[in-house]
């Protein structure tokens, strides 16, 4: 009785199919992960990378190197000004390795970060806006 | 802002100098007698220094050889100290503030800071234009500042917000203090340009 409720079981399992993720579904989750931060920002605007402008509410640039389960990310981000880089980037590997892992079953193992940016919060262009 | 080869100058100025003091003490000692008296072994003074055929001496190959390769070295030498004269801005490439590069590295070019610093002076009331320029490794960093400012500036109270502004707001992003600090000031006819507009704090009445 109960072997044949396992056979069932696992012809279950085989006949529900496989789920896979490409990398860019994990590179867009970090990326999203690390916008959701305030003290981080990506780049938004241009044409083919130019005249891009930096900007907080922007996703930063995530790329992955998958092997097997096993994710390394670089990213480059903007941060703001001031906070203690170190401390900060360091809050964001945490995070980002963290929810990268509960939301897709990946381990993250290494995330390279490249700060291209810094700028205060409140900082204005001294231009108008369209909003 | 720009760094000149002050150090070794002084170097080789020591170096050339003591070999000049001591060519010049030997040539006098000479001259007046005295190295004759000194040590009989050593020729007179009035008689001839060398004595012997300079042909012969610089006949074999190889001490055209030694000479030649001696010449060119001192020649190299020469030529690099000159180049050594270029002033040099010699800014720091990036910073490394991973704290375990195992877990990832943080990487972030001396440039973005120097260019977060250069944007709040700018913000300053009577600077026209800034550049600020970061040396040093990212745990002993230097801040070389050029300010320029225009002729209503108040400079105490730019010099007094540079230092109780932007300089702990760089010290606060590397998590360290500042190893060196300088601040060059120039004054400008030209007015300040920051922009057109001004975020207002008034009130929205519906």
């Amino acid at each position: 009785m109960n072997a044949t409720a396992a056979h069932a079981g696992s012809r279950d399992l085989n006949s529900r199919g496989r789920t896979v993720l490409d990398r860019k579904v994990v590179e867009k989750i970090a990326s999203q992960v690390a916008s959701e931060e305030s003290f981080a920002g990506g780049s938004s605007g241009g044409f083919l990378g130019i005249g891009a402008h930096s900007d907080f509410s922007a996703r930063p640039e995530v790329t992955v190197e998958l092997a097997g389960n096993i994710a390394a990310l670089s990213m480059e981000i903007g941060l703001l000004y001031p906070v203690p880089l170190r401390q900060v980037t360091e809050q964001l590997r945490r995070r980002i390795s963290e929810r990268v892992t509960a939301l897709t079953g990946v381990e993250v193992r290494q995330i390279d970060i490249t700060v291209s940016w810094l700028k205060p919060a409140d900082e204005t262009t001294g231009r108008r806006r369209l909003l | 802002m720009r760094q000149h080869a002050g150090a070794l100058n002084r170097t080789w100025l020591v170096i050339l100098g003591i070999l000049a003091l001591a060519g010049g003490v030997l040539i006098l000692l000479a001259a007046s007698g005295t190295l004759h008296a000194m040590s009989p072994a050593t020729v007179a003074a009035e008689n001839p220094v060398v004595t012997g055929d300079l042909h012969t001496v610089f006949e074999p190959a190889s001490v055209t050889a030694i000479v030649l390769v001696a010449g060119i070295l001192l020649g190299a030498l020469g030529l690099l100290w000159i180049l050594a004269q270029i002033p040099r801005r010699n800014p720091a490439d990036r910073y490394r503030l991973h704290q375990d590069p195992a877990s990832g590295t943080t990487l972030c070019e001396a440039s973005v800071l120097g260019s977060a610093v250069e944007n709040q002076i700018n913000t300053l009331p009577g600077v026209v234009g800034s550049s600020a320029l970061l040396r040093g490794s990212a745990r002993e960093p230097d801040l070389t500042m050029k300010v320029t400012v225009n002729n209503r500036a108040d400079i105490q109270d730019i010099l007094h917000s540079i230092n109780a502004r932007v300089i702990p707001d760089l010290s606060t992003a590397l998590e360290t203090p500042l190893r060196r600090t300088g601040i060059q000031l120039e004054v400008s006819g030209r007015n300040p340009v920051s922009g057109s507009t001004v975020a207002t704090t008034g009130t929205v009445i519906y």
